[in-house]
């Protein structure tokens, strides 16, 4: 490794933390705009953001929409994912495709194409179609982390299982599901990050009334200069990379995201 | 696993999928092919001239080009920004790996409004950049850097270089170290290693990854949207416009059509294109 190269790498994880660490330090100034470097250090404007109903209301409408999404991709994934890899069927490949179709279909078109659809149905409640679209966005992602888990599972465990007289679910429950665990667990904490921090979606589905937090967010900067929304923002990030580590230590984060 | 089983396993998903992308999806291009609408459903004759509009007109046609445009000079730039850092992530030891790939993920992980807000922050008039200008004399009033392309640029480059990272690092992680030492105990400097034989094996990851950068790239709204000018100057920011300020449902579903088709097309014919070209070498398939 030359010096030139370390330089260039140096200057590439510049590049990639300089918002985060702005928005990190703006959010300690004791200044009433954002300035960095940072004048002064206060903690003020967490206190301020967190008295903000517009933040905590939404952070609490964020909370649920990833829990709820979370836990109906879950076992839609985990069955997919099961029947996918164990399964010998022609086709097989034109349905993986299919299921990850949510990753490859732009967000701004699936988020029009829900409103509407929602719309013409008579659907008009922000919390149905949130969730729905969350849980589409969510479900790729889950589908590819389990896929990943399973491939590495030795077929011949389950067999000696299924010998022994194990029927087929006492078979999944009591010696695949264990195995795959951490791979499951993994793809809940991704898709619980995807669903929080989701904008290009929600950005179509919310109203004025209900809001999620990055749209809440987003909104507020509209008007808002003062660094609360640095506080906020800190904390959403606080929260998203601890969750990401949870996923790096429990399967490696490049399965969940693929390439 | 019998057949049956298999897919019963995995109806409820293809349900899913039909119910919330396949239906909904199929109702835009009912929208797109119909006159207009009442309330909240198409209605009118059934007719092609959103398509005709959206293709014929110069103003929609710029529109189209600029984003394309736009795409290509941040796939260009992310994937040179990417690469020493993959080539880097490959190379440095094991003990370094977990917190490489929290770095290079981390835009992925930070939600793009909070990056966003950072970005207003460095590049704008007041922000640190401009202060850094003023103070250090290369400037002698704020140079505007927000609310322009240079802005987009930036931002998109920001989000979308964990994928084109990821996936030049998978290739190289495919590449057989002893080519390297072979090579240098031919005496080849380290140099014509990196061209002659890393980069050219290098080669299917950085395609993979631009196929993914370019489809991001033109389908992307929230950071045109906030960093770049007013006004609608991408394919996405001119279908938000369609949608929330001139209520004309059936041109917007059209041209977010427009833009599905051409994603998809970047998405799978690229991949096929390069297959064909001998990129990916053998019968595999693309990483996309």
């Amino acid at each position: 490794m030359t010096a030139l190269h370390r330089l260039v790498v140096a200057l590439v994880a510049a590049f990639i933390l300089a918002p985060i660490v702005v928005v990190v330090a703006v959010s300690l100034t004791d200044s009433p705009i954002p300035e960095f470097p940072p004048r002064g250090l206060t903690l003020r404007w967490y206190a301020h953001a967190l008295s903000e109903d517009v933040f905590t209301t939404s952070a609490l409408n964020s909370l649920w929409l990833a829990t709820i999404a979370t836990a109906l991709a879950t076992p839609l994934a985990l069955a997919a994912a099961y029947g996918l890899v164990r399964g010998r069927f022609r086709g097989r490949d034109a349905i993986q495709t299919l299921l990850l179709a949510p990753l490859v279909v732009p967000s701004l078109v699936i988020g029009l194409a829900i409103l509407l659809a929602f719309s013409g149905m008579g659907v008009r409640d922000v919390g149905a179609r949130l969730v729905g679209a969350h849980v589409l966005i969510t479900f790729p992602y889950m589908v590819r982390t389990i896929l990943a888990s399973l491939a590495r599972l030795d077929p011949a465990v389950e067999e000696v299982a299924r010998t022994l007289g194990a029927s087929a679910l006492r078979c999944f429950v009591l010696v695949t599901l264990p195995l795959v665990r951490p791979g499951v667990v993994a793809g809940m904490l991704f898709a619980f990050i995807v669903s929080f921090d989701n904008v290009s979606l929600s950005l179509f589905l919310t109203n004025a009334r209900t809001n999620t937090l990055p749209i809440a967010i987003l909104n507020y900067v509209e008007y808002n200069f003062d660094p609360s929304v640095a506080a906020i923002s800190t904390m959403l990030v606080a929260f998203s990379l601890g969750a990401a580590l949870l996923v790096e230590r429990l399967v490696g984060l490049r399965r969940v995201v693929g390439g | 696993m019998r057949r049956g089983t298999a897919l019963l396993l995995l109806a409820p998903a293809v349900l899913l999928i039909a119910a919330l992308l396949g239906a909904p999806l199929a109702w835009l291009v009912r929208f797109s092919v119909h006159e207009g609408q009442v309330g909240v459903a198409p209605a009118g004759a059934l007719t092609l001239a959103h398509y005709a509009k959206a293709l014929g007109d110069g103003f929609y046609l710029e529109v189209f080009a600029r984003t394309l445009g736009m795409a290509l000079v941040i796939t260009l730039v992310s994937a040179v920004v990417s690469y020493p850092l993959a080539h880097f992530m490959w190379q440095a030891p094991r003990r370094w790996r977990a917190a490489l790939t929290i770095l290079a993920l981390s835009p992925l992980l930070v939600s793009i409004v909070v990056s966003s807000y950072g970005w207003m922050v460095i590049l704008g008039d007041q922000g640190v950049v401009n202060r850094a200008l003023l103070a250090t004399g290369l400037a002698s009033r704020p140079v505007k850097l927000m609310y322009t392309d240079l802005a987009i640029v930036v931002g998109l480059v920001h989000i979308v270089m964990p994928f084109m990272t990821l996936s030049i690092l998978a290739a190289l992680e495919r590449i057989d170290p002893l080519l390297g030492e072979a090579a240098a105990t031919l005496g080849a400097p380290r140099w014509r290693i990196l061209w002659h034989v890393t980069l050219p094996l290098a080669l299917p990851g950085i395609a993979a990854g631009t196929t993914i950068v370019f489809s991001l790239a033109i389908s992307s709204y929230v950071t045109p949207a906030v960093l770049g000018p007013s006004g609608s100057n991408f394919i996405t920011t001119l279908i938000w416009q369609q949608f929330t300020q001139l209520m004309n449902w059936s041109f917007g579903s059209a041209l977010a059509a427009l833009l599905l088709a051409l994603s998809l097309a970047v998405v799978f014919g690229y991949v096929r294109l390069l297959t064909a070209a001998g990129v990916f070498g053998g019968p595999g398939r693309g990483a996309a």
